[in-house]
This record gives structure tokens, C-alpha cells and sequence, in this order.
């Protein structure tokens, strides 16, 4: 390959788009995603998580919390994408309250929170975005959290990532976030750990297809026991993740 | 939001087809007796099935009523709407007279619906506390509720359902139970609970859902205008009462605090008779805690 033909090839938007996509969808990206397991410790440590259940139990959890979080991404996403002219901080502001409100125990939602704000700092910390800024600034003013998935969701769409990669992309690492959380409660190694997420991807494309016919006041998400492991987990003994 | 139960009710039309049996609302109206202080009764409207006899005075003044559906349960193609406004500075109970059974769906007619609304003055108290909701075998149901709170008002608000008849061995037999709870303070949004749970397409019985438990409560304990730092002390003071309420593999029973204004409680059991008696401890405690008086738990019985 000459070095026209390279510098064209690897200038096509979409290219720079995917690589960009690649990387903030990292579950290894720095804004502390290892340290949430989101109410899987508490489960783990009362022996009502084991490994053998663990396929089916996230498969449930992509139906449900997956669910969720993908059409949290994905209203987030049409705040910015092409099809919107304006850029409205007050939908913003109510698409992250309503997920605030979706998510009863206080260490899930702060854990999404924390990843959301992590998050948009990091994007904005190399690139320059109006509409970014402007949905920080509001966020703060209105003391409104943000969450990861409504995050994603906008930063993706201001850099232009195609809608359906995105919300893939996004409900792809945070599984990949809970299997390695997984990994460091339990017994499993890193071959079982990839089969496992290797064999949700069909209920990941899944998630992502039943995503687009709901919007947030519509989806529905029951995950009781989770939600208690999460509200019990800061008074478990011994932590090795935080609350 | 949908602005009244009414409106909920016609925009769950829209989207049910089938024949529709009982269209039935009903709203309540509470005021303050200002030479008293007292809670009464100052208003209502009753269509069948939905009934409240009256209100009792309790010793602190506040009104209790019994919600009757004197058609026995919510039968299918049933269409139910409750509002219930609660004036300022006014104290409340609401409860029902027993469970709330939803009795198998008939073809002929849509899914069983109730909408619910309830707007809660400034400094008011609402106390909600009924029994269980059970879904019989073949049950097609939709509830939507929801809760504003003004300045100053207070909730305690459960909800409990059932697997369906566990006596004669129906458990998660029901087609269809959905539920959509919000509730507001100051116009924003503070806690929402959207369940829909299948048990023909999905297992209820996941880890990420119930587990091995089959009764799922939820209780909201709200006062609005409380600071954040005076809701983590309740957690953590409701928490000890949690962890002594939780027996694993038997019943479990979490606290959080909500986004702001409030706080919730989780509960989830393999049987339906620990869950009321853990729930009014918990509301006895927090009660206490937040309004330094106690719960006068609702006479059943004359």
C-alpha cells in the first residue's frame, strides 16, 4: 500500500469514527468501571450467586438492567444525533433524572453516576464539543446526575457514531464490566469468562434490537435481588468493591 | 406524565383492544378542620365497584378509609380509576380490607386496568397500606400510579404482590402484571418502578429477578425538603432494622435512599405472612425517626 492510498484510507470518517467508538467503549477505559459491581458482591458474599448460575442470571440481566441502560443510551443519543437541530439541555436533564428515578438502590446509582461523569470528562478532556459542555454545565446547574448510558449515548452521537453501534457498543462493555467483576468475586478463569461472554453476544444483539420500541417511561426493569445486594452492600463486612 | 387518573386511563384505552366490562372511578377529597386539626372526608366520588364506606378518626387526628371493591377483586375488562387529593397540613390512611385479588382474564373482554393518582398537599401525610396484591392463574393486569408531593409532604407507601394463589399451589401462574409507579416531588421526579413481568416468556424465577423468593414488596418513605445527610441517617438507622429482618434464603429486606426526598425499602420473601408484620415495623421505626410520632397501624376489624 503507498502512502496516498494509506493516508486516504485510514482518513475515511467512518474508520476514525469506528477506532473512537473502540476505545471509549473499553470497559478497560479509565473513568472506574472496575470498582462497581453493581450489587453482584452482596449476592456473591450471601451464597446466592454461583458460578453455574451465572449465564442464566445475566442473561436475565440483559433483558432487564440491559434493557434499560439501552434506551437510556439510545433517547440520549437522539438529543444530538443529525435528525435534531437544537441541542436541548432540559430533555437531557430529564432523560438523566428519569434514569436517577429508574434506579432505587443509592450504590447503583451513584456507581453510574460516578462512570457518567468520569466519562464525559474524559471525552471532553480531548475533544472540544459545545453540545458536551453545555450538557455538563446544565447537569451541574440543575444538580442532575449523569449516568454512563445517557453519556454515551450523547458523546456518540456528537461524534457522529452510528446509532446502532453505539447502543451495541455501550450494553457490550457494561457486560464485560459485570463478567469481570465476576471473575474477581468468583471462581472462574479467564477461558470460562470469555465463553460466557462470548455466548451473551446473541442476547446483547437481542437487547439492542427490543431497545429501539421503548422509550424510558415505557421499559420496564424488575431485578428486586439485585437491587438488594446493591442496597445492602455497604454493610458488608468486608468489600472489594466500593459503595 | 399523564395529568389525572382519568386521562391514564384513557390512554391505556388506546392502546388495549377488547371489550371493556366496568368503567369505574372514584375520588376522595381530604381537608383539615381548622378548629380541630382534624383530617375528615370532604369530598367524594364512588362508582361501583369501588366503595369507601367513611373515614374513622384515629386518636391523632388522622382520617383512615378502607378501599372496598365490593365486586370481590378486579375481574377482566375491568377499567378502574382512583384519585385521592390530600389538602395541606392533612393526615391520611388509606388501606384495604384484604387482599387485592385479580381474577383470571376472560377473552372476551381487554386487560384489567387501575390508575391510580394522588396528589399530596403541602405538609400533608399520606400513609398507604394495603395488602397484598394476588394475581390468580390466567390474570392479565396494568396499574399506573402516580404520586405528587408538594412542599413539605409525606409519604409511606407500599406495595405488595404476590405469586398468585400459593395455598393451592398457583405460583407466577398469571399471564401478565405490569406496574408503573411514579412518584414526584416539587414536579421532579424521584422514584420510578416499571414492572412487567411475564411468566409464560421470561423466568421469574432468575436471579435477576426474584430468585427463589416469591412475594416482592416495595415501601416508599418520603418527606419532602429533608436534606440528603438527614436521609442517610435514616438509612442507616432503618438499616439495622433491615439486617435484623433478613433471614437469607427465607426473606431479605434492603434500604435506600431515593434520589432525594425520601427513602425505599425492598423486601422479598419465599412467604407472603412475614412480609406485612416486617413492613409495619419498618414503618413504625422510620415514622418515628421522621415525624418523632408513632404508626397507628389500620383497624380491619369493628
Amino acid at each position: 500500500m503507498n502512502a496516498s492510498l494509506n493516508q486516504e484510507f485510514f482518513s475515511l470518517p467512518e474508520d476514525l469514527a469506528y477506532l473512537r467508538l473502540l476505545h471509549l467503549a473499553d470497559s478497560a477505559l479509565p473513568i472506574g468501571a472496575l470498582a462497581h459491581s453493581f450489587g453482584l458482591e452482596s449476592l456473591v458474599s450471601a451464597e446466592i450467586l454461583k458460578v453455574s448460575d451465572l449465564p442464566a442470571f445475566l442473561h436475565g440481566y440483559l433483558q432487564e438492567a440491559g434493557m434499560l441502560e439501552a434506551v437510556a443510551c439510545r433517547e440520549a443519543f437522539h438529543l444530538a444525533d443529525a435528525k435534531n437541530k437544537k441541542f436541548e439541555a432540559s430533555r437531557w436533564i430529564e432523560t438523566n433524572d428519569s434514569l436517577s428515578a429508574l434506579k432505587p438502590a443509592r450504590e447503583n446509582r451513584a456507581a453510574s453516576a460516578a462512570l457518567g461523569r468520569n466519562f464525559l470528562q474524559a471525552v471532553l478532556a480531548v475533544e472540544d464539543s459545545t453540545v458536551l459542555q453545555e450538557a455538563r454545565e446544565a447537569s451541574l446547574k440543575s444538580k442532575s446526575l449523569i449516568h454512563h448510558a445517557a453519556a454515551f449515548g450523547l458523546v456518540s452521537a456528537t461524534l457522529s457514531f452510528e446509532e446502532t453501534r453505539t447502543v451495541l457498543a455501550y450494553v457490550h462493555q457494561m457486560t464485560a464490566s459485570l463478567v469481570s467483576a465476576c471473575q474477581r468475586l468468583l471462581p472462574i478463569g479467564q477461558n470460562e469468562a470469555t465463553r460466557i461472554l462470548w455466548n451473551l453476544k446473541p442476547a446483547i444483539v437481542e437487547t439492542l434490537v427490543l431497545s429501539a420500541n421503548y422509550t424510558l417511561d415505557a421499559v420496564s426493569c424488575f431485578m428486586p435481588l439485585l437491587d438488594w445486594g446493591a442496597m445492602e452492600h455497604p454493610a458488608l463486612a468486608t468489600r472489594l468493591f466500593i459503595s | 406524565m399523564t395529568a389525572t387518573a382519568k386521562e391514564a386511563l384513557r390512554e391505556i384505552d388506546l392502546g388495549i383492544s377488547g371489550q371493556s366490562r366496568v368503567p369505574a372511578s372514584m375520588r376522595l377529597d381530604f381537608s383539615r378542620d381548622a378548629a380541630t386539626g382534624s383530617t375528615f372526608l370532604a369530598g367524594s366520588y364512588q362508582e361501583p365497584p369501588l366503595k369507601v364506606v367513611r373515614a374513622f378518626s384515629l386518636e391523632d387526628g388522622t382520617a383512615l378509609v378502607h378501599l372496598h371493591n365490593v365486586s370481590g377483586g378486579l375481574l377482566g375488562g375491568d377499567h378502574l380509576a382512583l384519585q385521592i387529593n390530600i389538602g395541606c397540613r392533612t393526615s391520611v390512611q388509606v388501606t384495604t380490607t384484604g387482599a387485592t385479588r385479580i381474577y383470571h382474564h376472560r377473552p372476551e373482554f381487554s386487560l384489567t386496568t387501575q390508575c391510580n393518582e394522588v396528589v399530596v398537599g403541602e405538609g400533608a401525610l399520606l400513609e398507604y397500606v394495603p395488602d397484598a396484591v394476588i394475581p390468580f392463574a390466567g390474570a392479565r393486569f396494568l396499574q399506573r400510579t402516580s404520586i405528587d408531593l408538594a412542599d413539605g409532604a409525606g409519604m409511606f407507601w407500599w406495595e405488595i404482590l404476590a405469586p398468585g394463589r400459593e395455598a393451592r399451589g398457583e405460583l407466577f401462574e398469571y399471564e401478565h402484571f405490569e406496574m408503573k409507579t411514579r412518584v414526584a416531588a416539587l414536579g421532579r421526579r424521584i422514584a420510578t418502578e416499571n414492572i412487567c413481568l411475564r411468566p409464560a416468556d421470561q423466568d421469574v424465577s432468575s436471579l435477576a429477578r426474584l430468585g427463589p423468593y416469591r412475594y416482592a414488596a416495595t415501601f416508599y418513605m418520603c418527606r419532602v425538603g429533608l436534606e440528603a445527610s438527614a436521609w442517610r441517617a435514616c438509612e442507616d438507622h432503618l438499616r439495622e432494622v433491615t439486617s435484623s429482618l433478613t433471614r437469607t434464603g427465607e426473606i431479605l429486606w434492603g434500604v435506600s435512599s431515593l434520589v432525594a426526598h425520601g427513602l425505599v425499602v425492598r423486601c422479598l420473601s419465599r412467604r407472603g405472612r412475614e412480609v406485612l408484620p416486617g413492613l409495619h415495623t419498618l414503618w413504625r421505626r422510620a415514622k418515628l425517626q421522621l415525624y418523632g410520632r408513632e404508626a397507628i397501624p389500620p383497624r380491619k376489624v369493628n
